[in-house]
């Protein structure tokens, strides 16, 4: 008869356990948002304010608060998400049925920019 | 462990932590159940047979409503078709009102006496009409053969007995969702030549319908919405020519303004407001700057029968409010031109702002005028530009004669001898502005709204804002179809509600202000004047106002509801005076220009009379 050594199955679970941190440290955390980088640059988020104050900000997201029919965009009341993503995602393909296009690949360069734009709105959000 | 022991080991518990670290990130709230799962819940895709039916998929069970009703029998078959001589002379029939601008002179001044300061007191609801549509009500009315046209944003279009305010026939013009409409689904009235009644679309259509039946005769496509498009103003019949020009200032357009056969649709000339290359005026854009100008022409003009020359004005150079990228004056953005109707060929130009990065469109309304100066007539164009002056035009030639400051808050830029703007330093946008600059980016005047032009008293009623701005200046991005504005003005007055608005009285003659009548918000709705003395106008908090057109006392006011952004007009039928004047505004401008925040929605005409003496 086979007998498993107790020391051995505990050193098995040992070892599981390790991959498994190293596993979800490696393959599966989530990476920094891009958004968030290019808040550390004041190069960037003077390039995000640029393209809002340039795209977003004349005659539908203001830099005032007011009730107009496109959202205050500095609140941190977010209709469709609040997360770098979503709201990447939402400049990116735009909302149906509303006035909000998407920008896709519209803007110079490109994810980039939009980053920078999701970057400049959280950076000068007043919660 | 073997090495591929340890690396198939070091997959699987990859996989597992994966599953289990990043399915917590995507379990997002359900959006309710999508098309593929409703249709899952039985085989046939139906409710069911055990479970009762929701209102929602009762009401889903309706037809669809109906968009256009037509009227059978027709409606004022009897009167006849407009032709040139009643569009030339529109009030010989006090019973009318054929123009957006009153008249081809662009008075819009009654010859009607019975509305006076002594009457106006007096003045009860005959009617009223909810148009079901929401955001700016900027119609100017047309009434003919006893019938009202009336068109509300997302051009509704309704046909009323002006009497008594029954609906007579309705078409609701199909829109897309992707509107290129910057500022709002506006429609700000019809046109009215022969039997058709004639509308601009913000899709950039034009459609004429049976004024007796609403029957759709012709639906033109004036050019593709998609690349930034709009038509909102009303056109202007010329002899047997639709005029309309579009919107898309903010787009990057290149404007233009177009005739067309009232008969058949067909197009007869288009006039460009920005040079080709090789054409004369292109050398003031930078590079290729000029093929993406803007420079819209989304008013109304005004028509000289005795020169036969039409008059048109220009709006903005796109980017709007960063100029970097097109060096020079922008011809012919910000312009009046005089055009022969026949041709669409230009005769002369005079440019009120050039390089202009304030947003300040010049084309706001415009009065032919014979004025004395010096002790001699002169034929003008008078007009009150959204950049804070009043200017006097020769309307022989386009010789500048005279520019008036008509805001109180003025500091842009001075007029030197030729009608050119000296700018202060101070002014242009920058990237962290700090001088408040007026007035601010929606004038002044608007082209969105008119004034009103009393000859005998010589006096022209510019309903105006007052409110200044940081000018941000942001980076220029052009894309088809998507804003183009390179900056935004920051309403700094609006947000410390310190935005207001007056109408003024300015003596055409010499420029001076004889009174301005105060509201609290700025004044963006139209006026209309009576040879009796009275000014008619409206303010945001929803009130129709009466004027004294001596004094500016205000003489009468009615709460209707919904800030007032209309053109009102005035007509007699049956020995009754009426006016006709609407409700509704839009909370975007409303917050933008005035700092509003409670603001009932939806349009609704009202219909004022006097009682029967």
């Amino acid at each position: 008869m086979h007998e498993f050594p107790q020391r051995a199955i505990v050193a098995r679970a040992r070892a599981f356990g390790l991959l498994l941190g190293i596993g979800i440290a490696l393959g599966c955390s989530a990476p920094e948002s891009p958004a968030a980088r290019h808040a550390k640059e004041p190069d960037s988020l003077k390039r995000g304010k640029g393209l809002f104050v340039g795209t977003c900000g004349a005659y539908c997201h203001g830099l005032q608060p007011g009730n107009r029919d496109a959202p205050y965009l500095f609140d941190c009341e977010w209709k469709h998400g609040s997360s770098d993503q979503e709201i990447f995602d939402v400049i990116r393909a735009g909302v149906p049925q509303t006035r909000m296009q998407g920008f896709a690949d519209r803007l110079p360069e490109g994810d980039e920019d939009i980053w920078r734009l999701v970057a400049f709105l959280k950076s000068r959000s007043s919660c | 462990m073997t090495g591929w022991r340890a690396r198939w080991m070091f997959s699987v518990v990859c996989t597992l932590a994966s599953a289990i670290a990043c399915d917590r990130e995507s379990a997002t709230p359900s959006a309710g159940p999508t098309a593929d799962s409703a249709a899952a819940a039985t085989e046939d895709g139906n409710a069911s047979p055990t479970e009762a039916p929701s209102m929602i998929e009762l009401l889903a069970d309706l037809p669809a409503l109906p968009t256009h009703w037509v009227a059978d029998p027709p409606v004022a078959a009897d009167a006849p078709p407009v032709d040139d001589a009643m569009l030339r002379s529109p009030f010989a029939d006090p019973s009318r009102w054929l123009h957006y601008g009153g008249d081809y002179r662009g008075y819009r001044h009654s010859p009607i006496r019975s509305l006076n300061p002594k009457s106006v007191s007096k003045l009860q609801v005959a009617w009223a009409m909810p148009t079901g549509t929401q955001q700016q009500f900027e119609v100017s009315p047309i009434v003919y053969g006893g019938v009202m046209y009336v068109s509300s944003s997302y051009n509704r279009l309704f046909a009323l007995d002006a009497k008594t305010g029954e609906l007579l026939w309705r078409y609701d013009h199909p829109q897309p969702a992707d509107l290129r409409a910057c500022c709002g689904p506006v429609n700000r009235g019809v046109a009215i030549a022969g039997n058709s009644i004639l509308m601009a679309t913000l899709d950039a259509r034009l459609v004429a319908l049976d004024r007796r039946s609403g029957a759709l005769l012709w639906n033109r496509e004036i050019i593709e919405y998609g690349r930034g498009y709009s038509a909102t103003s009303a056109p202007f019949v010329v002899g047997k020519r639709a005029i309309i020009g579009v919107a898309g200032g903010e787009y990057g357009i290149r404007g233009f303004f177009d005739a067309y056969d009232v008969d058949t649709g067909e197009r007869l000339w288009r006039h460009y407001t920005i040079p080709a290359a090789g054409e004369p005026g292109v050398e003031t854009w930078a590079g290729r700057s000029y093929e993406t100008g803007g420079a819209p022409a989304w008013s109304q003009g005004a028509y000289d029968p005795e020169t036969d020359t039409l008059f048109w004005t220009t709006g903005n150079p796109a980017p709007d409010f960063n100029g970097d990228e097109r060096a020079g004056d922008n011809l012919f953005s910000n312009s009046l031109l005089a055009v022969d109707p026949a041709t669409g060929l230009r005769k002369w130009h005079f440019q009120f702002t050039p390089h202009d990065v304030w947003d300040f469109d010049g084309n706001t309304q415009i009065y032919l005028v014979d004025v004395e100066i010096d002790e001699q007539k002169i034929p003008v164009v008078a007009q009150a530009n959204r950049n804070g002056y009043f200017y006097l035009i020769d309307r022989r030639d386009g010789k500048f004669l005279r520019a008036t400051q008509y805001v109180e808050q003025m500091n842009w830029a001075t007029i030197d001898a030729d009608g050119r703007p000296v700018v202060g330093p101070d002014v242009w946008p920058t990237e962290e502005p700090s001088h408040r600059v007026c007035p601010g980016n929606m004038g002044g005047m608007n082209g969105a709204w008119s004034g009103s032009f009393d000859p005998a008293r010589g006096l022209a009623f510019i309903p105006a804002i007052e409110a200044c701005q940081h000018f941000v200046k942001g980076i220029a991005v052009y894309s088809e179809g998507a804003p183009f504005l390179a900056g935004t003005p920051d309403t700094i007055d609006a947000a410390a509600r310190k935005a207001y608005g007056h109408v003024s009285a300015i003596d055409v003659a010499t420029g001076e202000i004889r009174w301005r009548a105060e509201d609290r918000f700025p004044m963006m709705a139209g006026a209309v004047s009576t040879a009796g003395g009275v000014v008619f106008t409206g303010n945001l908090e929803g009130e129709a106002l009466a004027l004294d057109a001596d004094t500016g006392k205000v003489l009468w006011r009615f709460r209707m509801g919904g800030g007032v952004r209309s053109q009102p007009i005035v007509f007699e039928l049956g020995g009754r005076p009426y006016l006709a004047i609407g409700s509704g505004s839009w909370a975007t401008t409303d917050a933008f220009l005035a700092g509003l925040d409670k603001i009932p929605e939806g349009g609704h005409l009202f219909v004022f009379t006097l009682p029967e003496s």
